[in-house]
């Protein structure tokens, strides 16, 4: 379970995320949407401390941390449990596939190398790059290297994933090919929290929707609850816009889903 | 240890005398070396037939020798030469009455000449070839076109590259003392000898360079935010 | 002039050359040390040493080797003397090593610093998000990319060196050109001494160049087709 309470965080006088509660279960997929600047992706940096909250707590599994009192260990601990899946793949650029997926694995699981290997396979063929594993990455489609930025998450079998608009880099065709991995590990049960302007995606693959603006939670809840029965008006209006500019792209999206 | 910090005063005030000597050895060869400079890049550019491999061998053979052995081979070659050919043709003169400065010169010229190429060339590279199409489209000549808009711009490109040199040349001159040359370096030498405080004498002109570099890096520093404030043309 | 007297000088010289290379090797292998330890100090700006650190490469930028040399050569036995270290007869190779290696470190510390600099800030996140502390972040995502950025700008200034050295006799080692000066003294053909010599120079650094793009392609072959040699 992961659980975040009253997370805030300001750059300079900018109060950009004003207190926010939120708890993920075990399995769950839930996906933040909201409109450009509310925060999103800062809210995702601070659950692994990528960006350090000004206050509150991030709690996963049993381990706590607090924002005031973090120390190096203890946020060390803390990344060990997530993941994170970068908007810009952030691959490491001198190392093979392989190399990618393994580099956790071995530096900060200290796992043998066959172990290591074994499992870089494994997660490799879930995401369909088996023949790709000597390749480096500037070798690859965008499509291909966002799904080794899945692959290198997922081989850490962390408590949850985070997933930064993972297709808002991609040309529109590469799109559905990484959909098609997320939504794939997502019925196998691992947690994940992802940030998306997929709002069909988000209603297909979410078990709970946050809809996020101006640095605050304004609606959550079930996707059926959200995206039929939004209450409020700020929520509506995203989803009017959001539909209308995605109209044309909604049909050829529908058929990847 | 004993340093006599005062005697540091009076080197530094006897060495900065050298010093229109070292502007002349480090910047007569940028001159020339800037216009031999020219003339390679278009050979190379242009691919020019029978001049386009010595060209090439030219610079990839100044480069790959220290400069000291450019200043020896034209000091101790070149009056070879011109003793032979005043043999031969029974010219009343002696390479003897050539001042030595002038084969350093020579030298530095054709050290800075091959330096300078590769920078002129990075520099007109680096302009879209957008640019020259451009001028061509509108009916300048491929000459028109070069001097007109690609150099300039080309130029603007090369300026921190042209400091660098120029600093590089700066440095460079001091080994004009060993064909003993009475610039800083020599000056230093001199003043190091006659007076035996060598460190003294050679910290007094260490601190005569290091302030005419952070001039020069300064002065560029200046001349860039005005070549890129012009390349930004209408924004400023 | 009597160029057949370069194929006697050749062999001649050519067995000192080891003193050069090894004065070189010295150099870059001080350089490298103090490299890094100051490229760190200046990308951590590290209070206090960041300061001087700047006035180091500075200094090292502003002089001429031949300078630094001279500094060296008198000013380190003077310095030694206060602790009662008498440096006054130690092979001035020794010197040369020292200059050569003070002047490699401040190159070495601009260019690493430049290049870790240029290594994307996403790569730092994705070694956190993984769970690396800092030190597993520096030495095998950051350095490793940084180095290999930095590899030709290093290439570049080893050869600079090489032919620094060539004023190493200004302080009286015996390397190639020292051992020129004594054949110039007993054979007075200077000219055909220096000629060999620019071969010599010119052929070693041939072959540095050679191998150091060699070394290029290997090191930055993660950079795929999109490092296309222009050349
Ligand atoms: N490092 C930073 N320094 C200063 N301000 C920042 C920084 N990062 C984010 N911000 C500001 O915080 C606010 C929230 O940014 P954030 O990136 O979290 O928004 P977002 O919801 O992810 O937007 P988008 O949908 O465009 O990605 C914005 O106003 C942004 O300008
Ligand atoms: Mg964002």
């Amino acid at each position: 379970m992961i659980q975040l309470r009253n997370i805030q965080k300001s750059f300079g006088n900018q109060l950009v995320l004003k207190g926010i509660d939120l708890t993920v279960n075990k399995g769950e997929v839930v996906s933040i949407l909201g409109p450009s600047g509310s925060g999103k992706t800062t809210l995702l940096r601070c659950i692994n401390f990528l960006e350090r909250p000004n206050e509150g707590e991030v709690m996963v599994d049993d381990f706590t941390v607090n924002s005031k009192q973090a120390s190096k260990k203890e946020i060390l601990t803390l990344r060990k449990k997530t993941a994170m899946v970068f908007q810009q793949y952030n691959l490491f650029k001198h190392k093979t596939v392989m190399e990618n997926v393994m580099e956790g694995l071995l530096v900060v699981q200290k796992s043998s190398k066959e172990t290591a290997r074994k499992l870089a396979m494994e997660v490799l063929a879930k995401v369909g790059l088996t023949e790709k594993a000597n390749a480096y990455p500037v070798q690859l489609s965008g499509g291909q290297q966002q799904r080794v930025g899945i692959a290198r998450a997922l081989a850490l079998n962390p408590e949850v994933i985070l997933l930064d608009e993972p297709t808002s880099a991609l040309d529109p065709e590469l799109v559905g090919e990484v959909l098609e991995v997320i939504k794939r590990i997502a019925d196998e049960g691992i947690t994940m929290i992802i940030v998306t302007h997929e709002v069909s995606f988000a209603k297909d693959v979410s078990d709970y929707i946050v809809f996020m603006d101006q640095g605050e939670i304004i609606e959550e809840g079930t996707p059926t609850v959200i995206f039929n029965y939004p209450k409020e008006e700020r929520t509506k209006r995203f989803f009017k816009r959001i539909n209308r500019e995605a109209g044309i792209l909604e049909s050829n999206l529908s058929s990847v889903i | 240890m004993q340093i006599d910090i005062l005697f540091i005063f009076t080197a530094l005030i006897e060495i900065f005398k050298a010093l229109p000597l070292t502007m002349i050895i480090t910047l007569v060869p940028l001159m020339i070396g800037f216009l031999i400079g020219i003339g390679i890049t278009l050979i190379r550019i242009r691919k020019v037939k029978g001049l386009y491999r010595l060209a090439n061998f030219y610079v990839s053979f100044i480069r790959g020798t220290p400069a000291l052995m450019h200043i020896m081979l034209i000091y101790l070659g070149l009056p070879l030469l011109i003793d032979k050919l005043a043999g031969t043709f029974q010219w009343a003169f002696q390479s003897t009455s050539i001042p030595i400065l002038l084969f350093v010169l020579m030298a530095l010229s054709l050290t800075a000449g091959a330096y300078m190429s590769e920078i002129i060339r990075a520099g007109i590279l680096a302009v879209d070839q957008g640019q020259l199409e451009a001028a061509e489209s509108i009916g300048m000549t491929n000459f028109q076109a070069m001097r007109r808009i690609v150099f300039p711009q080309a130029i603007a490109v090369a300026l921190p590259n042209l400091c660098n040199i120029f600093i590089g040349f700066l440095h460079t001159s001091s080994i004009a003392f060993i064909v003993s040359q009475k610039e800083l370096t020599g000056a230093a030498n001199i003043v190091a000898s006659n007076n035996l405080k060598f460190l003294e004498a050679y910290i007094a002109a260490a601190l005569i360079y290091w302030g005419l570099t952070i001039i020069s890096e300064k002065v560029t520093a200046l001349l860039e935010k005005r070549a890129t404030v012009y390349n930004r043309g209408g924004v400023a | 002039m009597d160029i057949t007297l370069i194929i006697d000088f050749f062999p001649k010289l050519i067995s000192y050359l080891h003193i050069t290379l090894l004065i070189l090797v010295a150099a870059v292998a001080i350089g490298l040390i103090i490299g890094v330890t100051i490229a760190l100090i200046r990308i951590y700006k590290v209070p206090a040493f960041n300061r001087l650190a700047l006035i180091y490469i500075s200094f090292m930028r502003g002089t001429p080797i031949l300078i630094q040399l001279f500094l060296i050569y008198f000013g380190l036995p003077a310095l030694l003397t206060l602790v009662h270290i008498d440096v006054s007869r130690a092979n001035p190779l020794l010197f040369v090593a020292i200059t050569y290696g003070l002047s490699c470190g401040a190159s070495f510390a601009e260019i690493i610093r430049g290049a870790v600099n240029g290594v994307e800030r996403g790569q730092t996140e994705a070694a956190y998000s993984i769970g690396m502390n800092e030190k597993q972040m520096l030495v095998r995502i950051i350095l490793p990319q940084a180095l290999a950025m930095a590899f030709p700008n290093f290439a570049n200034s080893v050869i600079g060196s090489l032919k620094d050295t060539s004023l190493a006799f200004t302080i009286g080692v015996m390397d190639m050109v020292g051992r020129g000066n004594t054949l110039i003294a007993s054979s007075l053909h200077a000219l055909e001494v220096y000629m060999t010599l620019s071969i010599i120079y010119y052929g070693v650094v041939l072959c540095l160049e050679k191998g150091f793009s060699l070394s290029e392609k290997k090191l930055q072959r993660f950079e795929g087709s999109l490092a296309v040699d222009t050349k």
